[in-house]
């Protein structure tokens, strides 16, 4: 990788800040609490398919690894079971294995927004009046125009996955979420199937034939109620397929990805568990798994619910330009 | 064969029986099942473009061509025609599967074709062609807006950018793929 200044960027980067800007404003005065936390841990949230940078301390003769968060979730966990209430995070986080692109850097912001005592669908009010505001201090409106299509956030556009798939690609409930019956509709669509899992079919058609059509019918579009295999660390609906999570995109960009949060320990454990052995089974950069965040749940921490939002990706959309490059004065690429 | 990750721009896949040129690759990971490539890919013998997402795991079948030299003889409305400079045999490729870059060759032009089996695919893009301006305006003095563009006719009638001091007759560098304005050439 090789260090690039951009000077022609000095406008964009002003406007990235007022963004920032004024998505603090909005969070300070809806009562959520700033949080500022490290980005270096000794140990982390088993997570099956995200890989992580891990560096050591060294102090004397004595070493100890450490990661580099790919999200502060470990840290606010711990906050809520100690009573912090609602509160958020904007700050880098890290994410390995994936090459720079319009959309990725190793290195991003994250704003992790949680409400104590609430649950998706509040997250979502509150986002799209965030996104609201956001608009209307760029462009005096309630809507954006990014890459030739035009976005209102007056209102969400609410679609269950189960929804989408069967709009988009021709898949009813019932081939969604068995298995099995869904392995051999994606073979029968031409999909390699062979040596695959549910997860990696599921992902692939997702990523052909759903996803290109979302936060394109004028509004953003909240994808809502995804299979249980998708949501590790949301609580689970009632119908015993699906569990409380939503994704957001804006002109079919993915710009965050919120959970209802799995509050029992006993059932958290096991999924981290199952994640951890999954990390082995890819081959991934092995890190101790994070106790203290099992221990908080167990101290009882109440329901909540929280987003992820890429802040870089965000602003690239609000400000219609290609690429999140183009917000940076530094980028490391 | 390849595993979908690594697919390269400008390399040629079989997929559902046709072959297809990867024209665009972007590496994707969404969080849960395996990492995915976007690909956008060409079919060699319609010019289609589409969209196309594989596991980065899939084994693709890549077919491997073979480049030859040649020179551009000239084009009618389906086709671009090409002749091998050591056999002299001529070989066509489709304007669709070419797309607009055709319109910055002008007859003799040397290139590399891509072969497979016997027949031409694509055509190797060159990074620059050499190209006279046929016709621009007169810059108007004293406009020293730095960046500031007109438009110039070339000798193979195609249209481009071009700076202020650029004048008819002049030769230019121009990126056949972007049809960007490179430098003057005289």
């Amino acid at each position: 990788m090789k260090i690039k200044a951009h000077g022609d960027h000095f406008e964009n980067h002003k406007q990235y800040l007022s963004v920032i800007r004024t998505i603090e404003a909005y969070l300070d005065s809806n009562g959520y609490q700033r949080l500022m936390l490290p980005v270096l841990s000794p140990a982390l949230i088993p997570e099956s398919y995200l890989e992580i940078f891990e560096t050591t301390f060294t102090y004397l003769k004595k070493s100890e690894h450490l990661y580099l968060t790919p999200s502060p979730e470990l840290f606010i966990k711990r906050l809520i079971a100690e009573g912090v209430g609602d509160c958020y995070y904007l700050g880098p986080s890290f994410r390995n294995a994936e090459p720079n692109s319009p959309k990725h850097m190793p290195e991003f912001t994250m704003l992790e927004l949680y409400g104590i005592g609430k649950d998706y669908m509040f997250i979502a009010d509150e986002v799209l009046s965030m996104l609201q505001r956001i608009a209307k201090k760029l462009y005096s409106s309630s809507h954006i125009t990014y890459a030739g299509t035009k976005v209102d956030f007056s209102r969400w556009e609410k679609m269950t996955v189960a929804q989408a798939f069967e709009r988009y690609a021709g898949i009813t409930p019932e081939q969604l979420f068995n298995t099995n019956l869904f392995c051999e509709t994606a073979k029968a669509k031409r999909y390699v199937t062979d040596a695959f899992s549910y997860e990696d079919l599921w992902s692939q058609m997702y990523a052909q034939e759903v996803e290109p059509h979302l936060g394109m019918n004028g509004h953003a579009t909240l994808l809502y109620d995804y299979p249980v295999q998708f949501a590790t660390l949301s609580k689970p609906n009632d119908d015993g397929v699906t569990a409380q999570r939503f994704e957001f995109y804006i002109a079919g960009v993915e710009i965050g990805n919120c959970y209802s949060e799995l509050t029992d320990w006993k059932l958290q454990e096991q999924r981290l568990k199952e994640e951890q052995q999954l990390r082995k089974k890819h081959g991934l950069i092995t890190h101790p798994s994070d106790d203290g965040f099992i221990d908080a749940l167990k101290k009882g921490m109440p329901a909540c619910s929280g987003i992820a939002i890429g802040v870089e990706r965000l602003a690239m959309v609000m400000l219609d330009l290609p690429s999140i490059e183009d917000l940076q004065v530094i980028s490391v690429v | 064969m390849a595993s979908a990750g690594n697919l390269k721009k400008g390399e040629f896949i079989r997929y559902q029986g046709d072959i297809w040129q990867v024209q665009k690759t972007e590496f994707y990971s969404p969080g849960k099942g395996s990492a995915l490539m976007r690909t956008k890919i060409r079919n060699i013998k319609t010019g289609k473009n589409i969209d196309y997402t594989f596991k980065s795991q899939e084994s693709v079948e890549t077919v491997e061509v073979s480049s030859n030299e040649m020179q551009y003889l000239y084009k009618d409305n389906e086709n671009a025609y090409f002749m091998d400079n050591q056999t002299f045999q001529q070989y066509e490729v489709p304007l669709s599967v070419i797309g607009d870059m055709v319109h910055f060759f002008k007859e003799g032009e040397v290139m590399y074709v891509y072969l497979y089996e016997e027949k031409a695919l694509n055509i190797r893009p060159p990074s620059v062609v050499r190209l006279k301006i046929q016709e621009t305006e007169e810059a108007v003095k004293g406009d020293t807006v730095s960046g500031a563009r007109k438009v110039a006719v070339l000798e193979t009638g195609a249209k481009v950018q071009v700076p202020l001091f650029v004048k008819t007759g002049d030769m230019i560098t121009v990126n056949p793929e972007t049809g960007e304005y490179g430098e003057r050439a005289n």
